[in-house]
């Protein structure tokens, strides 16, 4: 493969902090101050209880793979067909919430749903992505 | 509350060709689809008073329901652009339609949706080229998820885990609407599809081939709505919409509820309750089938088989003509075209006045319509019965 490639986000001020930790090789999670939910993707209130007493909190990286796809098309364009096929993955995290994200590694094409991943943080561009990778057997 | 009780009825359908429509607008598709819904009907153009459309996805537009009035040629009392996604947009659009004629608003109302999306994409488009924006952007394009094939391919992959179900499941839906696209001279793919062809297809997103997905078309499909009795040609002829039930659940792949949740199941439950029926009252399933899982995630949702036996149920041959539930007799979003589902709607109604020639379903009364927009996203059911 060649260098990753990824489109950049577009953050709002709300959701700032979440890039900016990865880019720190921090994942950060919003939790909500009143009722304690824990969710993702960052919002300015929180989705269960509608309180906008939101706070941060440190996810451990870890998580299963809910569902996964080999991508053999380039939907972004032609400087996509490098990265052809490139592994797209729902990960349910350990402390719940689920997010979308990518499986990089030489290994990413023998996934198989269920298996461990956790987090890695490349640099692209100007910014680090919160992307997974296999957890290493046992 | 999902039930329609009011005597308004479907009185006219009108499609233009599909498939590749060169030379020809959006605008211009859409209002060829009305006239010919107005004709069926009965209605001249100076008799519509309700305008209801969407606008296209490959090339959006603000204010398209006046656009479209402007271009037909007529100055509606009501007039309205929908867009609640994918193939529920029709339905919605049929909501506002029934709600539109009962409070008065307008007599003689038009439901439309068409666009030049085969030929009116860049060169070098994959798939349907959307220039709408969905919301999820921040969430997926980092991620490398873009258009609508790769959540797909998740929510499939997860279906296969679910159950054990294997791509003899998938291809199943596409080779039996496939068979039925070939009874209908209005389709684009008009040659037999083996299981060879299609496991010969190409992967696009895991396990997702090219075959399991959904045709990119041009094209149009317009519903005429008014009161039974009211069209000059529709007296006796008119369809009735028993039932709407839908659901919104999420937007975006990551938030999708797990297969046994998804937005169906309370949508058809819905429009089962409300029209005091369900699976063994209907005789044509016109389903959702942008991808092949649709298929399978709706007939287990909608109660036409129970979870994970989606698969045999279609490779028993129920869902062929001639069996207990066509699926599709059009060819559907698969093999026919995709025209925001309107065709299915369309497709309905012709099933249901008898006129649908060597692909009639014998003895149909009542069809049961399905759409979903997005990932399951919102979900839509719907029930016609004829008069």
């Amino acid at each position: 493969m060649l260098d990753l490639l990824a489109t950049p986000p577009n953050p709002t001020g709300a959701s700032a902090p979440f890039w900016d930790a990865c880019d720190r090789g921090e994942l950060l999670f919003p939790r909500c101050g009143r009722c304690g939910h824990l969710f993702y993707y960052p919002r300015r209130h929180c989705p269960l209880c509608g309180d906008t007493g939101l706070g941060w909190q440190r996810m451990s990286g870890r998580g299963t793979v809910f569902s996964h796809s080999h991508v053999h098309v380039a939907f972004q364009g032609a400087a996509w067909d490098g990265q052809l096929p490139y592994t797209v993955v729902l990960v349910d995290l350990a402390e719940g919430p689920r997010m979308l994200s990518r499986l990089i590694g030489g290994d990413a094409a023998a996934v198989t749903s269920g298996d461990a991943v956790s987090v890695v943080f490349p640099r692209i561009g100007e910014r680090r992505y919160p992307f997974f990778e296999r957890a290493a057997a046992g | 509350m999902p039930a329609v009780g009011s005597d308004v009825v479907i009185a006219g359908i009108g499609e233009t060709p599909v498939g590749r429509l060169p030379g020809w607008s959006p605008v211009e598709i859409q209002a060829a689809a009305v006239l010919a819904a107005l004709r069926d009907a009965g209605f001249a153009l100076s008799d519509l008073d309700g305008l209801i459309n969407l606008d296209p996805y490959a090339t959006p537009n603000s204010m398209f329901s006046s656009t479209l009035a402007e271009h037909l040629g007529v100055a509606p009392r009501f007039a309205c652009t929908v867009d609640v996604g994918g193939t529920v947009t029709g339905m919605t659009m049929l909501q506002q339609a029934v709600w539109a004629i009962e409070s008065g608003y307008c007599d003689v109302a038009a439901c439309v949706y068409g666009e030049n999306a085969l030929t009116g994409r860049p060169a070098g488009a994959q798939g349907l080229h959307m220039h709408n924006l969905l919301g999820g952007e921040e969430w997926e394009e980092p991620f490398g998820l873009h258009g609508m094939v790769i959540p797909y391919a998740l929510l499939a992959q997860r279906y296969l885990d679910l159950y054990g179900a294997t791509d003899a499941d998938l291809a199943a839906v596409a080779l039996v609407t496939r068979r039925h696209a070939l009874l209908n001279d209005n389709a684009q793919m008009r040659k037999p599809m083996t299981l060879e062809d299609y496991r010969a297809s190409r992967l696009i997103s895991s396990p997702l081939r090219l075959l399991d997905c959904s045709l990119v078309s041009d094209g149009g499909g317009a519903l005429v709505l008014t009161r039974a009795g009211r069209a000059p040609q529709g007296r006796g002829r008119g369809v009735a919409i028993r039932a709407i039930g839908m659901k919104t659940t999420h937007n975006s792949v990551a938030l999708m509820p797990d297969i046994p949740d998804l937005g169906m199941a309370a949508a058809g439950a819905d429009a089962y309750e409300a029209a005091g029926m369900g699976p063994e009252d209907i005789q044509i399933a016109n389903l959702h089938d942008a991808f092949t899982i649709s298929v399978l995630v709706s007939l287990e949702a909608l109660g036409f088989a129970r979870p994970g036996e989606g698969g045999a149920l279609v490779r028993s041959g129920a869902m062929d003509l001639g069996g207990r539930w066509p699926l599709n007799p059009h060819g559907g979003l698969l093999s026919q075209a995709h025209i925001g589902g309107m065709l299915h709607i369309t497709e309905a109604v012709r099933q249901l006045r008898g006129e649908a020639g060597r692909r009639q379903v014998e003895g149909a009364r009542r069809a049961l319509v399905s759409g979903n927009g997005g990932i399951f996203s919102v979900c839509g059911a719907m029930i016609l019965e004829k008069p």
